[in-house]
């Protein structure tokens, strides 16, 4: 079982933090199906992009997404979406954190320490920023991902989506710690609505306010998905979905859509509804 | 009905032209249509297939523009947020949602998905300023001002009009 811990939580540990961004370190050395390159374009670029925005589908597909993606931190996944053993038995149960932009600290200090350090004990931080694969360096990269001619396209179409020159690097530029969602907006609002279409709506609304909030790549659905804050961002709104499902007023989404696949993952609407047979649960802190 | 008054730009930046001004009229009378325990601003066919940018909501105030404070006294209701593309990276038509999917014996369970592109809905509740407008001498709901203001990557192109919004229609609903 994987304990997705606050952001907050987990920095108090350096153990923690440390395994997170050990595990994120990890993946981002991987050029193939299973790597963050692979992943994050997955939602945008370089196309095709699968991603569900404005749609009911929204909540489930971004579930599947993260659990392939932290199967993928825990050294869990093979090709073509198989579970294996994990690999480096330190990640096997690595849990997303969750970033609260609630909170007073994220109004206070506007994105988590963790994801702002340039450099953790004199190498690169994992959680800070990416680089993102393409012709222009000398990594293995074997997806075939971000040729020299869609960087081009990226700068030229979204500036300030990435890096102006150089190799393609995701870039961030944030508004006023005190513009993020406010904690009533969530507790008054968004959990508090009565059928399922009006709370992804909801949802989804706050979603977006804190993509475009955050800036640069994150503020554009193509390139945002490589700013590795998108997945501690995306770990809070999935916790929002879970807290709303235990709620009284929670409901599943409309049946027609339950067998839905959610593709490129091969699961169905229905099959993301359970958090706990999909083998994670949400905590502020864990004491072990 | 097309909403926005200008011509899209590879900028997004727009003149005042860009703000949209709706009729929306709803009387407080003595009825009981004052009666409502919510209220919605439903907006349909909102555009996402260009750059972010946020609408700004104003009630009864048609001098409101991306500079007006946001607060009671100023009618503002709040505001969304479209979450946008950025450009079409794909060939001619890749992005043109106005080309309907149909079904086909290889579409995946659960059924076809709308395109990407699809124009989406909004809503932004707006119980309590409603309220205190049917409160306010004159009791009367006029008009909706709409103020589109950017969110570009870079914050100092942040915060200024865009004329990116563009929308099919917005309603009023109240619930009891």
């Amino acid at each position: 079982m994987a304990i997705r811990m606050s952001v907050g939580g987990a920095s108090e540990d350096p153990v923690q933090i440390g395994r997170i961004r050990n595990a994120f370190a990890r993946i981002k050395s991987l050029g193939d199906e299973r790597g963050f390159d692979w992943f994050a374009a997955v939602h945008g670029l370089a196309l095709p992009s699968w991603c569900e925005h404005g749609s009911p589908l929204f909540l489930p597909w971004h579930r599947a997404y993260l659990y392939y993606f932290e199967l993928s931190l825990q050294s869990r996944l093979g090709p073509r979406f198989t579970q294996i053993e994990p690999q480096v038995p330190e990640f096997a149960d690595v849990g997303l954190p969750w970033w609260d932009w609630t909170s007073d600290e994220s109004h206070r200090e506007g994105i988590p320490g963790a994801y702002m350090l340039e450099e953790v004990d004199g190498e690169p931080n994992p959680l800070a920023a990416t680089t993102i694969g393409s012709a222009l360096d000398d990594r293995r990269i074997f997806t075939g991902i971000w040729s020299a001619s869609l960087v081009d396209a990226v700068r030229q179409q979204i500036p300030g989506a990435i890096s102006d020159d150089g190799p393609p690097r995701t870039r961030r530029d944030a508004d006023a710690p005190d513009e993020l969602p406010r904690r009533a907006t969530v507790d008054d609002i968004v959990l508090r609505q009565t059928t399922y279409q009006f709370f992804t709506m909801s949802l989804e609304q706050v979603h977006n306010d804190v993509h475009g909030w955050v800036g640069g790549s994150m503020s554009v659905v193509p390139t945002s998905a490589f700013d590795p804050i998108f997945w501690s961002h995306h770990a809070m709104i999935d916790r929002i979905w879970y807290l709303w499902q235990i709620s009284e007023l929670g409901m599943d989404p409309p049946t027609d859509l339950m067998n839905t696949v959610l593709a490129p993952f091969p699961m169905t609407a229905a099959q993301t509804l359970d958090i706990d047979r999909l083998g994670y649960d949400y905590a502020v802190q864990m004491i072990a | 009905m097309a909403a926005s008054k200008s011509e899209k730009g590879t900028s997004g930046k727009a003149s005042r032209n860009a703000i949209e001004h709706r009729d929306l009229k709803f009387d407080a009378g003595t009825g009981q249509e004052t009666m409502f325990k919510r209220a919605d601003l439903i907006f349909e066919g909102v555009d996402h297939a260009h750059g972010s940018y946020e609408v700004r909501v104003f009630l009864n105030n048609k001098k409101a523009d991306e500079t007006t404070a946001r607060s009671a006294e100023t009618g503002y209701a709040g505001r969304f947020v479209v979450f946008g593309h950025g450009h079409c990276f794909g060939e001619e038509g890749h992005c043109d949602a106005s080309i309907a999917a149909i079904p086909s014996p290889t579409t995946a369970p659960g059924g076809g998905r709308q395109h990407p592109m699809t124009p989406g809905r909004h809503v932004l509740t707006i119980t309590e300023q409603l309220d205190r407008i049917l409160n306010a001498p004159g009791k009367r709901l006029e008009t909706l001002t709409l103020v589109p203001v950017s969110k570009a990557p870079r914050r100092e192109e942040r915060g200024g009009l865009t004329d990116l919004f563009k929308f099919g229609g917005v309603s009023l609903r109240t619930y009891r």
